[in-house]
This record gives structure tokens, C-alpha cells and sequence, in this order.
């Protein structure tokens, strides 16, 4: 199993697809941001009863009601009627599903969400927060009796084809063989490097120069600007599509 | 084989319309026919690009696209059962009387758990006052002793009601709920709180009736009693079973075992929340009143009895029933 933050899942019909599951980090901030929304909701709420009903001693009655209702039926609404996904959760395009990968229903959101008294002992979410250490799709205990998790899901974009400046001439990639031996993960860390464009020049040098002359050295060939070589050795690799791990 | 770039120029054209039709991710009840059909057409050509992709050791930035495509597609086509008000109904007629029912031992042993403790609290405290003060703090003993002291012969103020009825709700439901949630630690933190409020409830009852106010305690509590007593053990009773199916897993994971009982779970917590909230009403509204002692207990006795009646004989007829049997 690869260590990254993604679960697969294997549909009925075999497709495969990965999620990325969310981190604690992000649920954290989803959760302020529900948690604001309920103390704004119940502040307003709490303005318009003293006011309608005066001085009245109801009132605390009738805003303990409205708390309670926020306090533990705010995320089974919004699970259930916006698919997984509470106004905190959206913001921060995070959505619950189900472990196979559909969606979560009433009974599965009314689970994970009075787990909450659970998962928040003994304050502040500690126990929820361990059981999420503990598991490789950071489930709490609320997910895991429900048999759910929280995914990212942020629309990716296909990233337009890296160019060479100035363009490689066909003498420049003669040097390269056929099919470069790289491994799949050898290739992805290459291209991550060559999309980076933070990089200040030195440091990109610097970089490429801690990995350049072993895959130099690999194909028998040498160099004379690391940054240009790997950009090459990118360039010949995206010409040429490899199957997997060879 | 196809080159990345050649790969997605070619194919980019139907991810963008699959990318529209799933639009915002609010389903396909709007899309008319025609599209719904496209849109599967399109979720299995995009899951074999998804695999081709991925064997052809295409960028990280192409295979994640698909892959969140792919996922959106799978969750709008197969969305969840749309939820049903009607399940409420069913919820009350059968689903939590008879899931009750099956889980008969565990109820007997969580209202043993909570009843002795009681019956302990309550002679304890009748013979020593040391022994109550053990068991709560020194606040809410003396605050006990004068609340009952008075009676409610001539009843309290609607709006006073109004305000304990929303304390209860908040309060009680609470208590209810952590006492189940507290049961996914292997059921103790369910047996805890049951014998802790068992204990404290008694205690209570004990000190009151010490101190000469027992009939003013007991004439306030009796009817929603019926209620509130019941539902707080049986939301014990469900942390209980989700406690159990951690430890006898029956061959399955931990959580395996639980989420095969996960929907029992959730009826015995939800029945148990409704009943805490007509607890809640009686006990802000009719027990407060100043009606007389004897129809507070005619009342009590009748709630009882309906209690009784409701989880022995609810849903043992009909379709409800027939359904569960079906089920494997």
C-alpha cells in the first residue's frame, strides 16, 4: 500500500477510482466554520425570541430548544439533504460518503453525528482525533460505526504539456534511449519537480543536481545543466507512453 | 499506444460533457432522459480511461482528474434512498418496539444496572445524610432539599414551564445521547453513566423523602418518569449492543461487526430520543401543574402502562414485520 492520503475503491462493476481522503487539519477548519455558522444561527435566533416574547421567562426554554436542534441535528441535515456534505464541509470541498463510495443516507448520518459525544471526550475531539491517527483513512469513531469517511473533492484541471525553452533539438535527445529506464514513482517525482515553479534558479540547480547524475549514470550518458537534462529526459519520457512500473 | 497529450486531446471533449451533466452534484432527478442515459455512457468511458491512464503511467495531474470524475459519476448514479417522512411512522409502529424486543436481554441487564444502583442510593441516603453528600456535590444536595420542599400544589408560571421544558430537552436528550456515544468504548462508558445517574437519581430520592418531602418529589416525577427513566436506559442499552458487537464480533472486524448492527443502533437511539422529547413536554407542562396528587398518579400509572403496553406489543403484525423477516 502506497503511504498517501488516498482510499480506492472497487465499484460492483469494477471500476476503480480513488478518493482523497481529508486530513484532520481540514475537517478542523470545516468544523469551525459550522461551528460559527450554528453560534451565528443561534445568536439571531436568540435576538428575534427575546424580542417576541418580551421579558418573558420562556425564553431560555425556547433557546435551549433551538440549541439543542443546532447542536445535533445541524449536521444530520445537511448530510442528508446536500449529500454528505454541511455548509462547513463545503466550503472546504469535503464530502461524507459511504466506504464504497456512495452516498451516505439518514440512518448512516444520524450514526457519525451522535458519535460525536464519543468522539469528542474528554474535550475538544481528543478521542476522535487519536482514533483518526490511528486509521489510514482518518476515520473517528463516528465514521468508522457508520462506515463512512471524508473525501477532498476538488476539480482538477489537466495541466498543459511542459515546454522546453528553447526547443530540444533532435541531437539533444538522440543521447536518451528509446524508453528511459524510470519507475512509475521516478516519473512522478520528475514531473512534480519540472511543474514546480516556485523554485528560485539556484535552487532548482541545486535540486536537480541531487538526482540528475544517478539517472545520468543510469543510462550511461552525462550532462552539462542538470535543470536542462531532466527537462529532456521529461520531454523524451511524455513522447513516448510506457506502461506501468517497467 | 497513445502519448498523454494525444491521449487527452482526444478524449477531453467527452470529460468535459460528463463534467457538465454531473454539474453541481445535485443528481439527475432534473436531467431529462436522453442525458441520464449519455451520462452513463460517459462514467464507463471514463473509467476505462481511468484505467488506462493509470497503466500507462500518465501524470499525476490526468489520473487525478479522472479520478474525481469517475468518483462524482459513481456517487451521483448510485445516490441514496431519498429520505422518507413515512420512515418516522415506521420508526414508532414497529422498527423500535420489535429491534427492542431482540435486543430483550440487553434491556433487562441495563435496567438492573440502573434500577439497583438506585434502590442502593435511595436507602442510603434515607439512613445517613454523610452518605448522599459522597455521591453529589454539596450544592446540588442542598439545592435538592429546598427545591422539594415547597411542592407544586399551586403549580408554576407557564412561562417558567416553558423555560424548564427547553432546560429538559436540552439537558436530558443530551445526557441520553452521550450515555449511548460513550458506548463505542466498549460499552463501559454506557454501564458508567447508567449507574451513575442510577445511583445519583436514588440518591436523590433518598434525601428528599429524608428529608419529609418524598410525596412532593414522587407526585412530580411519576408521570414523565415513565418516559424519561425508560428512554435513558435504552439509549444505554443501545451503547450496550454497540459495545457487545465490538467484543463478540461473530467472525467479522471490530467495526465490521458493529456496522452489521449499525441500523438496530440507530432505531434503538432515535425511538429513545422521541420518547425523551414527550418526557420532556410532560415534564415542563404536567408535572409542574397544580392538580391534584391523585391524578398525577392515575396519570403515572397510565403512562406506565403505555410504555409497557407499546414496547411489548407495537409491530408484531404487519408489513414492517414481514420485511424484517425477509431480511437475511
Amino acid at each position: 500500500m502506497a503511504l498517501d492520503n488516498t482510499a480506492e475503491v472497487e465499484t460492483p462493476e469494477h471500476v476503480r477510482f480513488r478518493y482523497r481522503v481529508a486530513g484532520p487539519v481540514r475537517r478542523m477548519l470545516a468544523y469551525l466554520i459550522d461551528f460559527l455558522i450554528r453560534a451565528g444561527v443561534l445568536l439571531v435566533l436568540g435576538m428575534i425570541v427575546a424580542i417576541a416574547l418580551g421579558g418573558s421567562e420562556a425564553v431560555s426554554g425556547v433557546i435551549l430548544v433551538c440549541a439543542f436542534i443546532l447542536e445535533w441535528g445541524y449536521y444530520v441535515f445537511f448530510e442528508t439533504i446536500s449529500d454528505g456534505r454541511s455548509p462547513g464541509k463545503r466550503a472546504l470541498s469535503l464530502r461524507v460518503v459511504k466506504e464504497g463510495g456512495y452516498p451516505i443516507g439518514f440512518i448512516d448520518s444520524v450514526l457519525r453525528n451522535l458519535l460525536r459525544g464519543a468522539d469528542f471526550l474528554p474535550v475538544g475531539y481528543l478521542v476522535g482525533l487519536f482514533a483518526m491517527g490511528a486509521d489510514s483513512r482518518f476515520r473517528r469513531l463516528g465514521d468508522r460505526v457508520a462506515g463512512t469517511m471524508v473525501v477532498v473533492e476538488e476539480r482538477s484541471r489537466v495541466a498543459p504539456p511542459l515546454t522546453l525553452a528553447p526547443p530540444p533539438t533532435p541531437a539533444e535527445l538522440d543521447v536518451f534511449p528509446q524508453r528511459p529506464p524510470l519507475s512509475a514513482w521516478e516519473r512522478e517525482t520528475l514531473e512534480l519537480y519540472l511543474r514546480r515553479a516556485d523554485l528560485t534558479a539556484a535552487r532548482r540547480e541545486e535540486l536537480a543536481q541531487t538526482i540528475a547524475p544517478a539517472l545520468a549514470q543510469r543510462m550511461g550518458i552525462s550532462f552539462k545543466d542538470p535543470v536542462r537534462f531532466l527537462a529532456l529526459l521529461h520531454h523524451r519520457i511524455a513522447a513516448t507512453a510506457q506502461p506501468r512500473g517497467t | 499506444m497513445l502519448t498523454q497529450d494525444e491521449f487527452v486531446a482526444a478524449r477531453k471533449k467527452d470529460w468535459a460533457e460528463l463534467e457538465q451533466l454531473l454539474g453541481s452534484g445535485g443528481g439527475f432527478r432534473r436531467l431529462p432522459a436522453a442525458s441520464i442515459a449519455r451520462a452513463a455512457a460517459l462514467f464507463r468511458s471514463v473509467s476505462s480511461d481511468l484505467m488506462r491512464a493509470q497503466a500507462a503511467g500518465y501524470s499525476p495531474d490526468v489520473i487525478a482528474l479522472l479520478d474525481g470524475l469517475a468518483a462524482q459519476a459513481h456517487n451521483t448514479m448510485y445516490s441514496a434512498p431519498p429520505y422518507r417522512i413515512r420512515a418516522v411512522w415506521e420508526l414508532i409502529a414497529g422498527d423500535f418496539p420489535r429491534t427492542l424486543r431482540r435486543y430483550g436481554r440487553f434491556f433487562a441487564l441495563a435496567i438492573a444496572l440502573f434500577v439497583l444502583p438506585g434502590v442502593v442510593g435511595f436507602v442510603g441516603a434515607m439512613k445517613s445524610r454523610a452518605f448522599a453528600l459522597n455521591i453529589l456535590p454539596k450544592e446540588s444536595v442542598e439545592q435538592m432539599e429546598k427545591a422539594y420542599a415547597e411542592g407544586f400544589d399551586k403549580g408554576r408560571e407557564t412561562g417558567v414551564n416553558t423555560a424548564m421544558a427547553g432546560f429538559y430537552v436540552y439537558n436530558n436528550v443530551g445526557i441520553a445521547f452521550r450515555c449511548f456515544a460513550t458506548g463505542v468504548l466498549f460499552g463501559l462508558g454506557s454501564l458508567f453513566f447508567l449507574v451513575y445517574n442510577g445511583l445519583a437519581i436514588g440518591t436523590v430520592a433518598g434525601l428528599v423523602t429524608a428529608a419529609g418531602h418524598g410525596k412532593n418529589l414522587l407526585t412530580f416525577t411519576c408521570t414523565h418518569g415513565a418516559f424519561e427513566l425508560t428512554a435513558i436506559v435504552i439509549s444505554a442499552t443501545a451503547g450496550m449492543v454497540m459495545g457487545y458487537a465490538l467484543v463478540d464480533t461473530g467472525g467479522r472486524t471490530r467495526f465490521g461487526s458493529l456496522r452489521a448492527r449499525a441500523r438496530d443502533i440507530a432505531y434503538l437511539v432515535m425511538g429513545a430520543a422521541l420518547m425523551l422529547l414527550v418526557a420532556a413536554g410532560i415534564e415542563g407542562f404536567w408535572s409542574p401543574s397544580g392538580l391534584p396528587a391523585k391524578v398525577k398518579w392515575g396519570a403515572a400509572i397510565g403512562a406506565y402502562l403505555l410504555v409497557i403496553c407499546y414496547l411489548t406489543f407495537a409491530g408484531r403484525s404487519g408489513a414492517g414485520k414481514a420485511r424484517e423477516e425477509a431480511r437475511p
